[in-house]
């Protein structure tokens, strides 16, 4: 019985790691920083933050929908699509701060990433990305 | 009238969210809502509706473009259309604003600003943004929203890192003029009994605000104090007329916060304690008083992405009035809201009211008031 549980758990922790690596976040080469904590990255796409521990500024980008976009809310922000969004529209309608750009697929975001200083986004792993750092996330 | 004004606004958000990515190239933001509720209590008229009949009377819509010309200045404006009973009926200015940000430590805002007081009072407007339909009376009163929300003045803001383990104090410092309009809900009684602030009354205002946000993962405690400045204004009563006045007071907000995963719970207690005095020509001044102490405790939990529901218990008594029922409320509410997909919303909340303090108007209740009631909400909101 021990055994079926060690192997359940071995089999549940694969899955998470898994799903960890199903999205990468990517930076314009002009930012300094090679990795993030996850609090800053948190931070930085709920509009808490505009700069890195470095004291660069960042401008988060968003994808639009997709399968990278919901585990990269899940893994990284905690929240659902809808919840996410509402915390953004508080910040907009209340006056403090600007909706990120939302871009229709991973090549967009990796275009507008390489493109525009300080431009910090997320794509699917998969996904070629030439033209832009990847960011290591610190737990 | 206003249904024409409702339908040109719907107009300008359908029109204006067709374009929104191509404006958005020009570091442009058009965004919107609007909202539509439904109220029905089963004694008592409330928020100046004919509620017990059942009424639509609560419409809002929301227009708001910003525009950044460079990465630490933003510039916006926000307009409103918002109806409730026989409040509002008209498109206010809820703010604009030009905003620079110099660093996560440091950044300043001016032009009519969202006043950063009390735990949720720069978004008791956004209707989006939270789970409620109707935000706890006892310190969001809905009928006096639109003269606390925002004040003309300037605000400076930023987050401190305190160190390693002790998380982020976030401040906020504002100051300028406030107005509260000759149409809000604090005054309607008043006006009611033929007291007319023709101007509305206002004057200076300032004050502060700290958020630490603690080592424990969404974890927030808070405090503000808003300090308002002896106000005047001219006052009419029939044939009579004179001056109010509101001698200096200070109004504080409590409150904490802990969100995390699929929960939410907040608390706030606040004090809203006012001494002035009615003058009327040829006639003995009349003292006014007013200590209203209020809190409120609430809880959410996401039950599916799309499914939220939460419950709160909020309380209000002033310790001013005579005692009876018209010295307190008191309003356990449960509510739930579905969002369809990332645009549409439809919200429902139940309340069970105690006490007369708060949201009745003498006008929509001729008879007099029961001391409980039962109100029910539904909602439905687009935002984009």
């Amino acid at each position: 019985m021990k055994k079926y549980l060690f192997a359940l758990l071995v089999a549940l922790g694969s899955l998470a790691l898994t799903s960890h690596a199903q999205v990468i976040v990517i930076a314009n080469s002009g930012v300094k920083a090679t990795e993030i904590s996850k609090n800053d990255l948190r931070d930085v796409f709920t509009g808490a933050s505009t700069s890195l521990k470095d004291g660069g500024h960042v401008v988060p980008i968003l994808l639009k929908s997709g399968t990278a976009h919901e585990e990269f809310l899940k893994v990284y922000i905690g929240k659902s699509d809808e919840t996410y969004r509402a915390g953004w529209r508080s910040l907009v309608f209340s006056g403090q701060a600007s909706m990120p750009k939302n871009l229709d697929g991973d090549a967009a975001v990796i275009e507008f990433v390489a493109h525009n200083a300080g431009a910090i986004g997320y794509i699917g792993k998969a996904a070629p990305h030439e033209g832009v750092k990847v960011l290591a996330v610190r737990q | 009238m206003h249904r024409l004004l409702i339908g040109a606004m719907a107009l300008v958000l359908g029109s204006v969210s067709a374009g929104a990515q191509s404006l958005d190239d020009l570091n442009i933001q058009i965004h919107g809502y609007a909202t539509q509720g439904f109220l029905y209590t089963t004694n008592n008229n409330i928020l100046t509706t004919s509620s017990s009949n059942g009424s639509p009377a609560w419409t809002e819509a929301v227009l708001n473009v910003t525009s950044q010309p460079s990465p630490k200045l933003r510039i916006g404006v926000q307009g409103r259309y918002f109806l409730l009973g026989n409040l509002g009926n008209e498109i206010t200015l809820d703010w604009a604003a030009a905003d620079y940000k110099a660093n996560d430590r440091f950044g300043v805002r001016f032009g009519k600003v969202k006043t950063p007081s009390g735990l949720l009072n720069e978004i008791q407007d956004i209707d989006p943004s939270y789970m409620w339909s109707l935000l706890p009376q006892s310190v969001y009163q809905i009928t006096s929203r639109n003269s606390l929300l925002a004040h003309y003045g300037g605000v400076v803001y930023g987050t401190l890192k305190l160190g390693q383990n002790l998380g982020k104090l976030e401040y906020r410092g504002f100051g300028g003029e406030r107005e509260i309009g000759t149409n809000d809900g604090y005054l309607l009684n008043q006006r009611e009994s033929g007291l007319v602030l023709p101007n509305g009354i206002g004057g200076p205002t300032y004050g502060a605000a700290l958020h630490w946000r603690t080592p424990l993962p969404g974890f927030m405690i808070g405090a503000s104090d808003t300090k308002i400045t002896r106000w005047n204004s001219a006052l009419t009563d029939g044939p009579y007329s004179g001056s109010e006045t509101l001698y200096p007071f200070q109004l504080p907000n409590y409150f904490a916060r802990y969100e995390k995963d699929k929960v939410m719970v907040a608390g706030e207690f606040a004090r809203l304690p006012v001494r002035g005095q009615l003058t009327l020509t040829g006639l003995p001044a009349t003292p006014l008083a007013l200590d209203q102490r209020s809190w409120y405790v609430m809880a959410s939990y996401k039950l599916t992405d799309k499914l939220t529901a939460g419950v709160y218990d909020s309380q209000s008594v002033d310790h001013q009035a005579a005692l009876g029922v018209a010295r307190h409320s008191f309003d356990w509410a449960i509510s739930g809201r579905y969002d369809f997909n990332q645009y549409l919303y439809a919200k429902a909340e139940q309340h069970f009211i105690n006490g007369t303090e708060l949201d009745y108007d003498t006008d929509m209740n001729p008879n007099g008031l029961q001391t409980s009631t039962r109100l029910t909400i539904l909602k439905i909101g687009v935002s984009f």
